[in-house]
């Protein structure tokens, strides 16, 4: 196991900002971790880097237990921060150099690392600009870069996307992609479902500081029982048709707008066949079934919306 | 390696940032510039001048004409005889600078002079005066033509005179020592800002995750912001010395040393509050009122006596630091200097060491 943690409870005050939170890590495995702002996950990794302490429970990064100082354990991990941590006025080609002497990189192999760095997240044209003339799509890709020079076997992003232009965005996930394929163990915080949905073979969200569900995007939205939706486009549908919708069993509601009819039903009725005879007298134009999302999948859980936070 | 690159990066980092290079060195220069200015024409000690004409009413062979025709007087004055009416339209007229009158032997010499008098003026009242400190025994000398005028009475009119071989602080001397002293006092406010970065906010958390150690980490910020003061104090040190003549005496590197240990001072200073408080806005509140308390009582005048505290003051870090700074220069008491010099960086040695221990200790 690479990383894990057991019954971590940390409090700020009266605010619980992780209860008895449990998560675990295999060599080479990318884990997401999901949920919306103030869900506990930037905290989550602070604890597990060690930059804070715990009221409860036990970190630990390569087994063994993160305390103090442990520079034996730190050159094996690089972390990206949700906020910049740069040096604005150094240029992008120091700020990467300076990171990577701080681990241990030097000489030819410094030089070399900064130039593959720059090149692999496209900076190598302002390689020696400061990033505070940067966009913050740039930023964020020096941010990462500094955080990977010294090729780390446990790479912590936390929510490295933020703000930025979906170009950069690409950029950055696909960066992160040939870090996973090249063995590079991943844990990935972030409020954009279809981003860890992209990276993670396993996902936790996490809501209030607890970890509500856990496994593959399929094993999570599978767990959740929807309501199921389909829309139904008939020519010149009658009154008939939307009774006889209506009175097949499961159908919870069956909504016409001219010919489009919207037809929900309790999860797992399993009554498209039978929908589908009924309408087979009339034109059928289209048929669509909707599918449950991980975005879906989080409202059911917590009654929350990913993206901001805040109720549904 | 670690301790190095920190360093390395801190100095450039400041000296990359456009603010930072214009407070580091335009700013102490304005100051210098505008003031020094300012001070070297109103308090300059060396005067120009020409020999002023001058009205005198006296008889032509009195003592007093006598005395104005003699050489070493006529470098000062050009003597222009007439009545007294016309004497005194001159100098409301100002085409004189005085007019003395003689009132005859035993008497005061009366001089008039514009109620706006110039400095050519007060030459002429000091010339006058000692030509009556001489007395009637002079006046019977120059009448019985011996000549004692050998500037018994005109030294004191010099004014340009000092003693061979000690020199005194000018105007712009004692501003310059003042000015470096209290600009290097502030310096810790320059690296605060690379402080704070580099030991809390974000980026302080990624400098903590990675391998440096707590000592290398505050250390190398340390020894950055402590270069680059120093650098700063060294421009304004040289500008003075270049550009203003200031007389930085025959013991430069005692000088140096001491702005040195001054510089180490602040840095130590903000470092360790910056460790105990965070926030850079309490830090630099904090700071910044102790620093205008401490130059105040080094250098600022009032009307009246703080009585014993006066003592408590000669070890603000200014005063201790402008202590051997001028004995460096003029001569000062050795033992008072050493002390003031050993005080100021134990202060600065105790704070580091403080630093470092709450530095280790925080972020453990």
């Amino acid at each position: 196991m690479i990383a894990s943690m057991t019954n971590i409870v940390k409090r700020y005050g009266a605010h619980t900002a992780l209860d008895h939170m449990n998560l675990s890590i295999a060599k080479g495995e990318t884990l997401g971790l999901l949920g919306p702002n103030g869900a506990g996950k930037s905290t989550a990794i602070r604890v597990l880097t060690g930059l804070t302490g715990t009221d409860a429970g036990e970190a630990q990064l390569f087994g063994k237990k993160m305390k103090g100082n442990q520079p034996e354990l730190k050159r094996r991990i690089g972390v990206v921060p949700q906020d910049l941590a740069l040096y604005e006025t150094l240029s992008a080609g120091d700020n990467l150099a300076y990171f990577g002497r701080l681990y241990g990189v030097k000489g030819a192999a410094l030089k070399s690392r900064v130039a593959e760095v720059l090149d692999v997240l496209g900076l190598s044209d302002v390689a020696k600009k400061a990033p505070k003339k940067f966009s913050g799509g740039m930023k964020r890709r020096l941010n990462i870069g500094c955080a990977v020079m010294h090729k780390p076997e446990l790479l912590i992003l936390d929510e490295p996307t933020v703000g930025i232009d979906p170009q950069s965005r690409n950029h950055i996930l696909d960066f992160i992609e040939q870090m996973a394929r090249e063995g590079t163990t991943v844990i990935y915080t972030s409020h954009y479902m279809e981003e860890v949905a992209r990276l993670c073979s396993r996902i936790l969200i996490m809501d209030a500081g607890r970890v509500i569900a856990e496994g593959s995007v399929e094993e999570i939205t599978r767990s959740v029982l929807f309501e199921e939706t389909m829309t139904l486009e008939v020519k010149d549908p009658s009154p008939t048709l939307l009774d006889g919708i209506k009175n097949i069993q499961g159908v919870i509601s069956c909504e016409a707008d001219r010919g489009r009819l919207t037809i929900v039903s309790t999860a797992g009725a399993a009554n498209m066949h039978r929908i589908l005879e009924l309408a087979m007298p009339y034109v059928v134009l289209g048929v669509t079934a909707h599918r449950p999302t991980l975005e879906d999948a989080f409202l059911a859980l917590t009654g929350k919306k990913l993206r901001d936070g805040g109720e549904a | 390696m670690r301790f190095l690159s920190t360093f390395m990066m801190g100095f450039k980092y400041l000296w990359k940032d456009p603010v930072m290079v214009l407070v580091v060195i335009a700013f102490p220069i304005a100051i210098i510039f505008i003031l020094g200015t300012a001070l070297s024409n109103i308090f300059s000690t060396e005067v120009i001048f020409e020999p002023a004409p001058v009205a005198v009413v006296a008889e032509a062979d009195s003592p007093l004409a006598m005395f104005l025709e003699y050489d070493a007087i006529q470098q000062f004055f050009i003597p222009e005889f007439t009545d007294f009416a016309q004497a005194e339209e001159k100098v409301a007229a100002g085409t004189v600078s005085a007019a003395f009158v003689d009132q005859g032997i035993g008497q005061p010499v009366l001089v008039l002079m514009p109620s706006h008098a110039d400095h050519m003026a007060q030459i002429a009242l000091t010339v006058i005066d000692s030509y009556q400190q001489i007395g009637a025994a002079a006046t019977i000398a120059i009448m019985s033509g011996r000549d004692i005028f050998t500037l018994t009475g005109l030294e004191e009119v010099e004014i340009t005179s000092q003693p061979l071989g000690i020199r005194t602080p000018g105007a712009m001397d004692y501003y310059a020592v003042t000015m470096i002293v209290m600009i290097l006092l502030f310096t810790g406010l320059n690296g605060m800002e690379l402080f704070h970065k580099g030991l809390f906010s974000e980026t302080g958390s990624r400098m903590r995750l990675s391998p440096i150690s707590k000592p290398a980490l505050i250390g190398g910020l340390l020894a950055a912001s402590t270069v680059t003061s120093f650098l700063q104090g060294m421009t304004t040190f040289i500008f003075t010395a270049v550009v203003y003549g200031v007389y930085w005496g025959e013991r430069i590197p005692l000088v140096i040393l001491t702005l040195f240990v001054m510089v180490l001072f602040s840095q130590a200073l903000c470092i360790l509050l910056i460790i105990i408080f965070e926030k850079k806005n309490v830090v630099g509140g904090i700071t910044q009122t102790l620093f205008f308390v401490t130059t105040f009582v080094s250098g600022g005048y009032v009307p009246f006596n703080f009585g014993d505290l006066e003592r408590i003051f000669r070890f603000a870090p200014n005063a201790l630091a402008q202590t051997v700074v001028f004995g460096a220069i003029y001569g000062g008491d050795e033992r008072w200097m050493a002390i003031s010099l050993a005080t100021l960086f134990g202060a600065a040695a105790v704070m580091m060491g403080l630093s470092f221990i709450l530095g280790r200790r925080r972020f453990a």
